[in-house]
């Protein structure tokens, strides 16, 4: 069988959604045209996308598509690429899944806007835009890309322009983001300079080989562009601020896909263009950074006092699980890494648009003026706590699943290379994720449990149309943590595949032989292996569970002659007792929580908390330090 | 025939009725020798079951501000997944069911427990079980560093030159190459393992989550009847879990071939392991304030489990 | 099918709630100290509880003043069924020496019905585990009659 139709499914599902946001801004004022034009659009990229998987994933196919058929003249790719291999397949889904759910959410979420106009537009600019970087073959398309993107987003984060953090927040993602393109660019320059073409898999070809020391700063700028892409340590503050003051549904299109580009951008370069991650200095200095952005964040995140910016730090803290597991350049660990980023997407998805719901509803998110919603709104508590086991990685849901993978590939890092530090590693990710648990009890404390505030009496489960989205997350939650080894089987493996494997990505684009000709690669390599320490199968806990709970029922209902009532009124009796005083308000929420971790770790907290000051200029140095640290130790190390 | 086996793995041994009489057992030991300690008669060994059963007969009082399921359905998620959990657990080489889960998926397992008395507390919307919520975290967070270096020194240990997370590993290279108890090596490890059982059950001195004297027993406050019950028994249930997995990961070793007498062993090695770190530190210690469980954990037994994985990474 | 299980549990693990009424502190000290190695009542099952939410038996001492009066009731009220109470020392039975007092407003029989009242001022822990021994019986008795 051809496939001579798919080829020209990529660059429709891009173009479907510049298209559409040029004709959402048609629609004017008329709101039921702009919500259908959007859904049409969103749906039909996502069901692109989705046909695409049984060619890419199971055939192993790589689809080519040359814009305008300018195909290779005599080796040298002149023409704009799409190419489109399992990776590429795979961070596409990713965007096409969180973009539909976070817009079909946003149809509702953003009536309470009143200049509600542009947001269509911007957002499918911003989808357009990651799914252009993800899908492309080219690398200054890439770059466009990523302008395309980051404009977008900034326009998104300053949305509500009514708030000044927000405006701020804007101001501080487009002047430290614009650090990042520029290393992109210069990036890229300098690669052009070099290979005299633009193709990623000709430079693939090219550049291994010939390493020089402009083409050792090239992937320092590279790296360190795309590192400021995925917000890693430290551009991690302005992700804080952006998450925080965006729109839910876009936080979750930043924090779940406009990071993602970051950590496939990081993959294409140093696993493809300069096939670095071979070397044992590369994959120290991404575990380093990953471990610094997991651990840093994560303890930040427990000093906040407002859900979405908590939410952020977390996507940095999940992002440095990314990096670390991607740096360790095994299968086990590459695929551990992939697992996690698609994890990451639907439990902080849902967590941003369990955020948003509660913003919809009251009117804060302020950790310290919420409080008992879980009276009010029990469907977005119940969402809330499928996403907060998920990142805290609480089995059998998905984020256990791939920080298992996680654990397994550091620890097995460890024993193979004998170096103590990557078991030190696995521990670092340990306490994170514990860490993560904390402060996502100190969420569920402060906003659903505890005491319900006198003045949020009157608050209303979010309307249905918020809620099936949330729904379908957490569903796709639970069923991606439930089923691994079908996750390995048609999406992981195949994409773990296509990052170890670049001369197929190569010959897939120049013409077979043309990677073997560069002398570089002698032959395609073998379907990767995951090798596992230990075991973990969770449909059978899921079975054992179930059948313990319907045993447990059996016996408390054969049981029930004997039982006690289960009383629920409301008087003196069922007032919440305080030690014999009446009832009244008192809610331990937020910041009165933890008091003997703070206490001890009072040092470190108190410096992390000065060092993030809020100003634009520090971040900068510490983007523009970051940068030179980085150049520094690739020219020391390479 | 297979099938029914595995009923009766779920059901019976090790599942729901024998860790169940098992953990209440021990919790009878428990207070009879610590009343033994403190020269007093103590109560009967059946004492933890009587308190079961009579907390079944009583009222359950929903507190009119709390979060009505969460608070009735959390007790439940809490004892069921704890017992799956002990159907993980190899007792004297009898795994009931191998290639499931291993020592990291056990770790966060018996997370589930805890998270079910925290959320569980949280629903109450009691402000001592807010301050008891917040005492329960940070308790974990203390034990769980110790926790995974202390595993990670056993899976180094049982790898043989590469590292193994697998139960069944660990209990095979303790049945070929004697148990970990006897390489000195792993001594501080077990040392820190020790500490980290009372921590993990909630016993004294570490019990700063659910202290009676000063929070009304934090996230229990507001719970009466069934559902207390149930705490009741995931907490006796998981000092059965928590020393069968120090027997397991530390004494694994013993084999006489008979199968029936290996298990009698792990189960006469559960009840000496609860003797000596629940017992004994609960007789001769005040409860620690927070802050101090935390600095202890954090310091003296990461340290003691470091000291381990060290050892065990480079001294062969 | 737990039924006799149950019944027969309720006599055997009685768990104390104690209440200070305005109490001098005579009997709340002799009650401590009944858990002491000489008495230990531990051995019968009892056992001080953190919340009255636990509690099986409510001991009050204290011949009840006008202060803790809401408190006292909104306490014993919060105690589920079945629950026995019991009053421990002269005071909340009589007021005692402080009948009369502008800020008493006891006896306690005028707001709840008292189970077992221990007389002595204070009681004897002889006579103390009489009582709850007592207790112990109507709340089995209790639990029949529900």
């Amino acid at each position: 069988m051809t496939y001579e139709i798919f080829k020209h499914f990529p660059v429709l599902a891009i173009m479907c959604y510049f298209l559409g946001a040029f004709i959402v801004t048609l629609a004017g004022k008329r709101r039921v045209l702009r919500n259908v034009v959007a859904g049409a659009v969103m749906l039909i990229s996502l069901s692109l996308l989705l046909s695409l998987v049984v060619p890419v994933m199971v055939n192993g196919e790589i689809i080519t598509y040359w814009m305008g058929n300018w195909e290779p003249v005599e080796g040298y790719a002149i023409g704009i690429a799409i190419e489109v291999d399992a990776l590429s397949l795979f961070f596409g889904l990713l965007v096409a899944i969180a973009v539909a759910l976070a817009g079909f959410y946003s149809f509702r979420y953003i009536t309470q806007d009143d200049a509600n106009g542009p947001f269509f537009t911007l957002f499918l600019m911003l989808s357009g835009g990651v799914m252009g970087i993800v899908l492309s073959g080219d690398l200054f398309n890439i770059y466009v890309m990523l302008e395309v993107m980051t404009f977008a987003a900034v326009g998104l984060t300053a949305f509500r322009t009514w708030n000044p953090n927000a405006r701020e927040a804007a101001f501080k993602y487009l002047v430290v983001g614009s650090i990042g393109s520029t290393c992109v660019l210069l990036g890229t320059a300098l690669v052009y300079g070099q290979c005299h073409t633009l193709n990623l898999a000709q430079i693939s070809a090219m550049l291994p080989g010939n390493m020089n020391p402009t083409m050792i700063f090239a992937f320092a700028m590279l790296f360190t562009g795309f590192g400021c892409k995925s917000f890693m340590f430290p551009f991690h503050p302005i992700a804080a601020d952006a998450h925080g003051a965006a729109p839910s549904s876009v936080s979750v299109l930043i924090s779940g896909v406009f990071t993602k580009t970051g950590v496939y951008g990081i993959i294409r370069v140093s696993y493809f263009l300069f096939r670095t991650m071979g070397l044992s200095s590369m994959q120290t200095m991404l575990v380093f950074i990953g471990c610094l952005s997991m651990f840093v964040c994560v303890t930040m995140a427990l000093n906040q006092h407002d859900f979405k910016r908590l939410l952020a730090f977390h996507s940095i803290s999940q992002i440095g699980y990314i990096l670390t597991a991607l740096g360790l350049c095994s299968a086990i660990g590459i695929a551990g890494g992939l697992y996690h980023a698609i994890n990451h997407t639907l439990f902080k998805g849902l967590l941003f648009l369990t955020a948003g719901a509660v913003l919809y509803a009251t009117g804060t998110t302020y950790l310290d003026k919420l409080g008992g919603l879980a009276r009010k709104m029990p469907q977005t508590a119940a969402l809330f706590l499928v996403g907060a086991f998920s990142i805290s990685g609480i089995p059998p849901f998905n984020g256990f699943a791939s920080k298992w993978m996680i654990y397994q590939a550091t620890f097995e890092k460890a024993a193979e290379t004998g170096s103590i530090g990557y078991a030190l590693v696995t521990v670092v990710c340990v306490v994170t994720s514990v860490l993560t648990l904390a402060s996502f009890i100190k969420v569920g404390q402060s906003v659903f449990f505890g005491q319900l505030r006198p003045e949020y009496e009157n608050v209303k489960e979010t309307p249905l149309s918020m809620r099936i989205p949330m729904w379908i997350m957490a569903a796709l939650c639970f069923l991606t943590g439930l089923f691994p080894d079908l996750m390995i089987k048609y999406l992981l493996g195949p994409a773990t595949a296509a990052v170890l494997n670049t001369a197929r990505y190569i010959d897939a684009a120049m013409g077979a032989g043309y990677a073997e000709a560069t002398a570089y690669f002698d032959s395609y390599l073998a379907e990767p292996v995951l090798t596992f320490a230990g075991t973990w199968d969770p449909v059978s806990w899921l079975v054992l569970f179930v059948i313990i709970m319907c045993a447990v029922t059996l016996v408390s209902l054969a049981g029930k002659s004997g039982r006690g009532a289960v009383t629920l009124t409301d008087d003196a009796k069922h007032a919440t007792f305080f030690g014999g005083e009446e009832a009244q308000y008192s809610h331990v929420a937020s910041g009165d929580l933890f008091w003997g971790f703070k206490h001890n770790l009072r040092g470190y907290l108190g410096f992390m908390s000065r060092a993030h000051s809020g100003v634009t200029n520090d971040y900068v140095v510490w983007g523009v330090c970051a940068m030179a640290v980085i150049t520094a130790y690739c020219f020391i190390f390479m | 025939m297979e099938f029914l086996i595995k009923i009766v793995y779920i059901l019976i041994f090790p599942g729901l009725l024998f860790s169940t009489v098992f953990g209440l057992w021990l919790a009878g030991i428990d207070r009879k020798v610590v009343a033994r300690m403190q020269k007093r008669v103590g109560p009967p060994v059946l004492q933890p079951t009587y308190d079961f059963f009579k907390l079944l007969g009583k009222e359950t009082i929903v507190p009119s501000s709390a979060a009505r399921h969460t608070f009735l359905i959390a007790p439940y998620v809490g004892l069921v997944s704890l017992v799956v959990t002990a159907l993980f657990i190899p007792i004297g080489g009898l795994q009931a069911f191998g290639g499931m889960a291993d020592m990291v998926v056990i770790l966060y397992l018996i997370t589930i427990p805890s998270l079910a008395i925290i959320f569980g507390g949280s629903a109450s919307a009691s402000p001592f079980a807010g301050v008891g919520v917040s005492r329960s975290m940070v308790t974990i967070m203390a034990y769980e560093l110790p926790l995974i270096l202390v595993l990670l020194s056993v899976g180094r240990a049982a790898g043989g030159g590469l590292v193994t997370f697998s139960m069944e590993q660990v209990t095979l290279y303790q049945q070929l190459f004697g148990s970990f108890l006897l390489d000195w090596r792993l001594i501080p490890a077990a040392l820190a393992m020790l500490l980290v059982i009372p921590c993990e059950v909630g016993a004294h001195p570490f019990d700063v989550g659910e202290a009676e004297t000063e929070i009304c027993e934090g996230p229990l406050v507001e719970y009466s009847g069934a559902p207390l019950a149930v705490f009741k028994l995931s907490h006796a249930i998981k000092m059965f879990i928590m020393t069968a997995l120090f027997a397991a990961l530390f004494l694994g070793g013993i084999s006489t071939g008979m199968v029936w007498l290996d298990v009698v062993i792990a189960l006469v090695i559960c009840t000496a392991v609860t003797l000596v770190c629940m017992t004994l530190l609960h007789a001769i210690t005040a409860r620690l304030k927070v802050e101090q469980v935390f600095k202890f954990f954090w310091t003296v037994v990461s340290g003691l489990a470091l000291v381990s994985l060290l050892l065990v990474w480079f001294v062969d | 099918m737990f039924k006799k299980l149950i019944d027969n549990s309720a006599a055997k693990s009685p768990w104390l709630f104690h209440i200070n009424a305005g109490s001098c502190n005579g009997c709340d000290i002799e009650l401590v100290a009944l858990l002491t190695p000489r008495y230990d009542v531990e051995r019968l099952g009892f056992k001080l509880a953190g919340t009255p939410r636990h509690a099986d038996i409510v001991v009050v001492t204290g011949p009840v003043t006008a202060q803790s009066k809401d408190r006292v009731l909104r306490t014993i009220a919060q105690v589920p069924d079945p629950k026995v109470i019991v009053t421990l020392g002269s005071c909340p039975r009589s007021c005692n020496v402080f009948r009369g007092s502008y800020s008493v407003v006891g006896p306690l029989d005028k707001y709840v019905p008292i189970d077992v009242s221990i007389a002595g001022c204070t009681p004897k822990p002889e006579a103390i585990i009489d009582g709850l021994a007592l207790a112990t019986q109507i709340l089995k008795e209790k639990r029949g009659a529900k």
